[in-house]
């Protein structure tokens, strides 16, 4: 599947639900991304697709510092999966890819 | 030297108030070799706890400019996760007993954090902290790649902020001395009076508070322990 695009995520972190932006894109065969939010850009680290499932590392800093790791399930326009913060319990996540 | 100790909405008493009766005494003990006053970011208030509605008065601002000490508290509340957590929104009034993390984050919406990123750029103020404390300083970004320790149910979230989270009851990072939960706010304090006044005024405030301090403080110092 291919997840280029933008997306609207929505994501647990301890202090409560936050909605993230992520726009993914392809160049020669390696897959890159950045994450949006509070005015600035942050580049997902290990952006990884085998099939429908995608992986990606996204350091977030607003409105809380955490290191998230995610790993999701492409289905169309839809992404539903978990993100994991270190040692923390998995939570789940869920995303839609916004209509160019 | 003087010490700030920043009060806000939801803060544990026994987090701020420990460390404030030692320092207090180590004041006395030292003849003046330490002040210490409570603090919050909005200025003079009276700040609501997170424990029963207890109150206490802050009497000056945050001077995150003022050689010394800046030491934040911990929150309390619900150590229990909720099944469904809100959407994050400072704005939402605040609930008795609401989910620890939740009420930490809500310190990030107001002018506490870029006060207490100045405190932590200051070479002349070391920052501290008791319980949560150290999880409002690295849901602030302030504590990237340090050493750093929290209350035990919340070191996996001061892990994941990108901190080094330490097992210990206090931890000396340098500028940054962090303790574990609530109640080593007194062995922080006694440390903290150890470290920047001496050793013989911090035991005869432990001698008059009863209380012996426990473990070692970490220091990322000497060799790295074998396993065990």
């Amino acid at each position: 599947m291919n997840p280029a695009g933008t997306w609207d995520l929505s994501i647990s972190t301890p202090i409560g639900k936050i909605k993230a932006v992520v726009d993914l894109h392809e160049k020669a065969g390696i897959w890159r991304g950045t994450a949006h939010g509070a005015g600035e850009e942050i580049p997902l680290h290990d952006v990884a697709l085998d099939e429908n499932r995608l992986t990606w590392k996204q350091p977030i800093t607003k409105p809380m510092r955490l290191n998230l790791t995610f790993d999701v399930l492409l289905d169309g326009d839809t992404m539903t999966g978990t993100s994991k913060a270190g040692r923390l319990p998995s939570s789940g996540v869920t995303g839609q890819r916004r209509a160019d | 030297m003087h010490a700030q100790i920043v009060l806000f909405d939801g803060f544990d008493p026994l987090d701020a108030i420990a460390p404030f009766e030692v320092l207090h005494a180590g004041r006395v003990a030292s003849g003046g070799g330490i002040t210490v006053e409570l603090v919050s970011a909005e200025g003079p208030r009276e700040v609501v706890s997170g424990t029963g509605g207890l109150r206490l008065r802050a009497t000056a601002s945050l001077r995150p400019a003022l050689a010394g000490i800046v030491l934040v508290p911990g929150a309390s509340g619900s150590v229990s996760e909720p099944a469904e957590l809100p959407d994050y929104d400072p704005a939402r009034p605040p609930k008795q007993d609401e989910y620890i993390p939740v009420l930490l984050g809500r310190a990030l919406d107001t002018a506490l954090p870029a006060l207490l990123k100045e405190a932590m750029d200051n070479p002349q103020v070391t920052v501290a902290s008791v319980c949560g404390g150290s999880l409002v300083l690295a849901m602030a970004g302030l504590l990237e790649d340090r050493y750093a320790t929290t209350h035990h149910l919340g070191l996996d979230v001061l892990d994941a902020s990108g901190a080094h989270a330490v097992h210990a009851r206090v931890v000396d990072d340098g500028d940054l001395v962090t303790g574990a939960g609530v109640t080593s706010g007194l062995d922080l304090g006694l440390y903290l009076l150890e470290r920047e006044i001496g050793p013989q005024v911090a035991h005869a405030v432990e001698e008059l508070f009863a209380h012996e301090r426990r473990g070692v403080v970490w220091r990322k110092h000497g060799p790295t322990p074998a396993p065990l």
